[in-house]
């Protein structure tokens, strides 16, 4: 239990103690009381981090949703080689962060794969209108092999004995997943959507690779965590990163907390 | 309405009975005639080929020759293993590959011993504060890493009480990743399924409480034990903030493979097939895992989804 303290439980005291100090490469430079935060309320770049965090959340979570989701439906239907297809689709999700955005990039490159099919000379992750559209299609593709296994473990927890008596009513197929299978899944939406926002608001592999750590071009990949990462170690100022870190985690949590409040515990339909 | 159960239970349960979670056998509706079922099949190989495209593209142009990447042949001119030669000696791959492998095998093992003797405790063991304990363990699911990346990275340069600097160490990074609350929970679950009887034959023997859960308990949840392995394994060797957190700024010798992909994309940012090399390098030994312990692996990752 000791290792729960030391590693979860002692950082947070101490993240939220360093984020009320000026705290460069030597350690604290003194006490600034909330000149961190106040600093983070006029901070542009900062908000601009959010912006693209909350655009990037906004447009992945559904995205990864429906596909985890239609993916599951296919895997659970009456077919043969569920077993194949079940890894076909997971397998993105299976793939280090690092390997598939270096796929990603080579293949969304200038003169790479996607542009000799489409025709086109863009630099997808070069270009600032569309490095953060990209990372996101990467992402809810990636992302949504996982969210697949915790739907299909939903639909394996419906009792067979609901479409039983769908099969005797003769319900068409897309009745059935309207009328039954979708609302039955209901915690796992809950779960899953809890799971995908949180995952969502924390993206930044991706983000660090395609941008080689600056969040450019022209801050159009910056995500919040980058400009964490950014202000600790390319900026060295511990103090003002763990402030963003406190006001990333309020951010997080408070998105949580209104969700759960919105849908309520997951419990039994 | 019936009530649904917990899919994390139906899970366990699946994996206790020797089955593949999530894909137990359940009455469907078949399709109704053939023509529709070879256009649904055709359908779905056709999706699935679609996901294999970005990979078997980066397999074939590893495999190339640079000026040849440029083209879009779809087969290389000259297929060889040039590139995978050139990564693994000129660029130092065979060394982060092997501390990939070194770091997430320990940090597999002391996961599993963590996770088993205190999902073991947590079943089984009375003691004053259980509940409180157990949900502070549950809690620290909710942190997110981002808070604490400056605190943890200031505690590893210098230790408490021992004050020695862990950054860029293999030991630093061992410790961030030393243990699960996840699969603590996973394994407390396990547990809480076997029936007491083992552990009362186990007593009368005149085992201890240590000696009960290494003999008697631990054989017993190999399924689960299983799953928290290969799932601690495939997360450390995938990981890649904790490493560039800790590992990113010591000795480049101590890279893992993501760090060492996305150093090599920053320097030689365009030599594809290389890169793609490392690329596949990375992504195949996870891939074989899967394909093998397949089981053990869906029910990990569907049961790492508790509830915090």
């Amino acid at each position: 239990m000791g290792v729960f303290l030391l590693l979860f439980i002692y950082p947070i005291g101490y993240g939220i103690y360093i984020s009320f100090y000026d705290w460069g490469v030597l350690g604290s430079q003194g006490y600034v009381g909330l000149a961190n935060y106040r600093e983070l309320f006029d901070d542009e770049i900062f908000h601009r981090a959010l912006k693209n965090t909350i655009v990037y959340t906004l447009g992945v979570v559904p995205a990864q949703m429906a596909l985890g989701l239609f993916t599951a439906l296919v895997v659970n239907a009456a077919i043969r080689g569920r077993t194949f297809f079940r890894a076909a689709f997971y397998f993105p999700s299976l793939t280090s962060s690092a390997a598939i955005t270096a796929i990603a990039v080579f293949i969304l490159s200038a003169d790479g794969l996607l542009n000799a099919i489409v025709g086109g000379s863009r630099s997808w992750f070069g270009d600032s209108d569309t490095a953060l559209y990209s990372i996101m299609a990467l992402n809810a593709w990636t992302t949504s092999g996982t969210i697949m296994l915790f739907y299909l473990a939903g639909l394996q927890a419906i009792p067979t004995d609901v479409y039983e008596a769908a099969a005797i009513d003769s319900a068409s197929r897309w009745r059935v997943f309207w009328k039954i299978t979708f609302p039955l899944l209901k915690p796992s939406h809950f779960f899953v959507a809890v799971v995908s926002v949180i995952g969502a608001l924390k993206v930044f592999d991706q983000a660090f690779i395609v941008s080689n750590g600056t969040g450019g071009p022209s801050y159009s990949t910056l995500t919040g965590v980058l400009y964490l990462y950014r202000t600790a170690f390319a900026d060295i100022r511990f103090g003002y990163a763990a402030a963003i870190g406190v006001a990333l985690f309020a951010i997080i949590f408070t998105i949580t907390l209104v969700q759960r409040l919105l849908f309520g515990r997951p419990e039994t339909a | 309405v019936t009530a649904t159960p917990e899919p994390a239970a139906v899970v366990a349960e699946q994996l206790a009975r020797g089955e593949d979670p999530t894909l137990v056998e359940i009455p469907r509706k078949p399709f109704h005639s053939r023509a529709g079922t070879l256009l649904v099949y055709l359908a779905l190989l056709g999706l699935a080929f679609l996901y294999f495209t970005p990979f078997i593209w980066s397999f074939l142009t590893s495999l190339k020759d640079l000026p040849e990447t440029t083209g879009f042949d779809l087969w290389p001119d000259n297929p060889d293993l040039q590139a995978y030669r050139e990564v693994l000696t000129d660029f130092n791959f065979a060394r982060f590959a092997a501390n990939s492998f070194g770091l997430a095998a320990t940090i597999a093992f002391f996961d599993v011993f963590l996770s088993s003797l205190g999902g073991y405790a947590f079943a089984r063991l009375q003691f004053p504060g259980r509940e409180v304990l157990f949900i502070l363990v549950l809690s620290t699911l909710m942190i997110p890493d981002q808070l604490r990346l400056v605190p943890v990275f200031q505690m590893l340069t210098s230790f408490p009480l021992i004050h020695y600097n862990f950054v860029g160490t293999y030991e630093g990074y061992v410790l961030i990743k030393l243990v699960s609350a996840a699969n603590l929970f996973f394994m407390r679950q396990y547990f809480l399924t076997i029936p007491k009887d083992f552990e009362e034959a186990a007593r009368l023997d005149g085992a201890g409480f240590f000696k009960t859960y290494l003999r008697v308990m631990l054989p017993l949840a190999a399924p689960a034990v299983a799953a928290v392995a290969i799932l601690s394994f495939e997360g450390a060797w995938n990981d890649f903030f904790w490493a560039l957190v800790i590992l990113g700024f010591g000795n480049p010798d101590h890279y893992t493979l993501p760090l060492g992909i996305a150093q090599f994309k920053f320097q030689y940012q365009t030599l594809w097939p290389q890169l793609m090399a490392a690329s596949i390098l990375a992504t195949l030994p996870i891939a074989i895992i899967y394909i093998i312990f397949q089981r053990f692996f869906v029910a990990g990752v569907v049961s790492a989804g508790v509830k915090g």
